[in-house]
């Protein structure tokens, strides 16, 4: 624990009070935006056509999700099928058969590792001290006993589990409305309060400071490739699996990610003291 | 059980006449009693009924000895024992219900709980000896049940959170929903229905849930 973890410890400092100052920020303006705009993702349309009273539980979503930006959204869905059929599949495939999967989940961890940024500053702008707290411990113990991240000792030796969070939660643990559905090139699902999200939370990368913007750009893209091409290697079958099983593959992939995010927000307020 | 007296202690607290007019009472309450009210008050509650199910199933997917379309034929029975199907169509399709007419209601049902029992026995094949773990119930109100359990799998990977939602009808309970990792599958299948029947309408949901579902059978049969 040398002059590594004492960067570490400036850059922590710094986003401490990064993180308090766009807290204030976020507070103040959650009531004002709330007021300003609905909740399109998580509101259905039709609906007031449901019987409330007899109804299960959570289900009160008794048609779709409202889709405003459907006519670039289904074009977008498509071109990231077309990708992955042509580019990312078969690159990955051909990965898969010269690096061994332990090396894979190595790699996946690695890049886990170097994304600690946004996950200590989300657990905190959230006040989640503890969970910062881990995120930060987990980084210090993964850089350096797990050799750069490639191992996870923090986990197996001593018990500290991830805390994954990003913007886009953050936003949503504040009840700041996250906007329409989007579906972005390249990224994949997502709603207009999470590719701001996702934008924030890019510009985190403290590599972003230290050099010119578009080698930063093309870094990021490179290293973002690279992540792609690991996660599909190591979940080679998850496209081709959803398909046999959707009726309408564009349906299923929305209803999917908008579930999940909301049940990683319910699961953030639920872990708290 | 335990709530069980032997005849002899009630016999101390009630004549036998009264036994036997209560006998006879009763055989024709249960005889013209609807065969739901005949489940006794100590039924299995929620989390029984998906420990049995779940056990029975994990049986018939660990026996390899068995033909596979035998053991398909046994999962379908279990299945169809503790799935509430039509439930499950019909809230698949969400307000669109109403909207088509009840022979479409039938038709929609039976293509829907053909393709539901497909996807799950096809996972019959992706088996892998993993173990089920219960892990807890809880309840939502007095008719509704959610039972949490947990497949786990070999050392290393996170293990899938896979919870059954459950609702009494009459003393015995019902699946009605199943959440993988969260995720609810009639929710899910109902924003994809909602899709089709906003966009191109019943006739083509019908001809490609019907299209889907033979494709699963096709695959199935090759098995």
């Amino acid at each position: 624990m040398t002059s590594g973890s004492k960067q570490i410890e400036r850059t922590g400092a710094r986003w401490m009070m990064l993180a308090s100052s766009l807290l204030a920020v976020v507070s103040f303006a959650t009531p004002a935006m709330s007021q300003g705009a609905a909740p399109m993702s998580q509101n259905p349309a039709p609906q007031s056509a449901a019987n409330p009273s007899n109804q299960p539980p959570g289900e009160n979503n008794q048609g779709g999700y409202a889709d405003p930006i459907a006519a670039f959204n289904e074009p977008m869905f498509t071109f990231n099928l077309k990708l992955d059929d042509w580019v990312l599949r078969p690159v990955a495939s051909g990965y898969a058969t010269i690096a061994p999967q332990p090396v894979r989940e190595s790699v996946s961890r690695f890049f886990n590792n170097a994304h600690v940024i946004p996950r200590f500053a989300n657990n905190l702008f959230q006040l989640k001290l503890a969970e910062a707290g881990d995120e930060f411990a987990r980084f210090g113990i993964n850089t350096t006993l797990g050799l750069a991240g490639f191992f996870d000792p923090a986990d197996l030796w001593f018990g500290l589990k991830k805390h994954p969070n990003d913007f886009g939660l953050t936003m949503r643990y504040y009840d700041i409305p996250t906007g329409a559905y989007l579906m972005l090139p390249f990224f994949g699902p997502s709603t207009i309060g999470d590719t701001v999200g996702l934008v924030a939370d890019g510009a985190m990368d403290p590599i972003s400071y230290f050099v010119p913007f578009w080698v930063a750009v093309t870094v990021a893209t490179g290293s973002g490739a690279v992540q792609a091409v690991n996660y599909r290697s190591l979940h080679l079958n998850q496209f081709e699996e959803a398909d046999r099983y959707a009726i309408d593959l564009y349906g299923a992939v929305q209803d999917a990610y908008l579930q999940i995010r909301v049940q990683d927000v319910k699961k953030l307020h639920d872990e708290q003291w | 059980m335990k709530y069980m007296m032997t005849p002899t202690s009630i016999q101390r607290i009630i004549p036998r006449r009264a036994i036997a007019m209560l006998t006879v009472t009763a055989a024709l309450v249960v005889s013209l009693a609807p065969s739901r009210f005949l489940a006794p008050a100590w039924a299995d509650d929620a989390m029984s009924v998906v420990q049995t199910t779940v056990n029975q199933a994990l049986e018939v997917l660990r026996d390899t000895q068995t033909p596979l379309v035998q053991r398909q034929d046994k999962l379908r029975q279990i299945v169809s024992t503790t799935f509430d199907f039509t439930e499950m169509a019909k809230s698949a399709l969400g307000y669109h219900w109403k909207q088509i007419t009840a022979d479409q209601q039938q038709e929609f049902t039976k293509a829907f709980v053909a393709f539901i029992e497909d996807s799950y026995l096809s996972k019959v094949n992706d088996y892998r000896g993993q173990q089920v773990a219960f892990l807890r119930m809880t309840t939502d109100g007095p008719q509704y049940a959610e039972v949490s359990t947990d497949i786990v799998e070999p050392e290393g990977k996170d293990p899938i959170h896979l919870n059954y939602r459950l609702v009494q009808e009459g003393a015995t309970w019902k699946i009605y929903d199943v959440t993988v990792d969260a995720i609810s599958i009639i929710a899910n299948y109902r924003n994809q229905f909602n899709r089709v029947m906003n966009n191109q309408g019943y006739p083509t949901l019908i001809s490609d849930l019907k299209s889907k579902q033979a494709a699963l059978a096709a695959s199935l049969a090759n098995h």
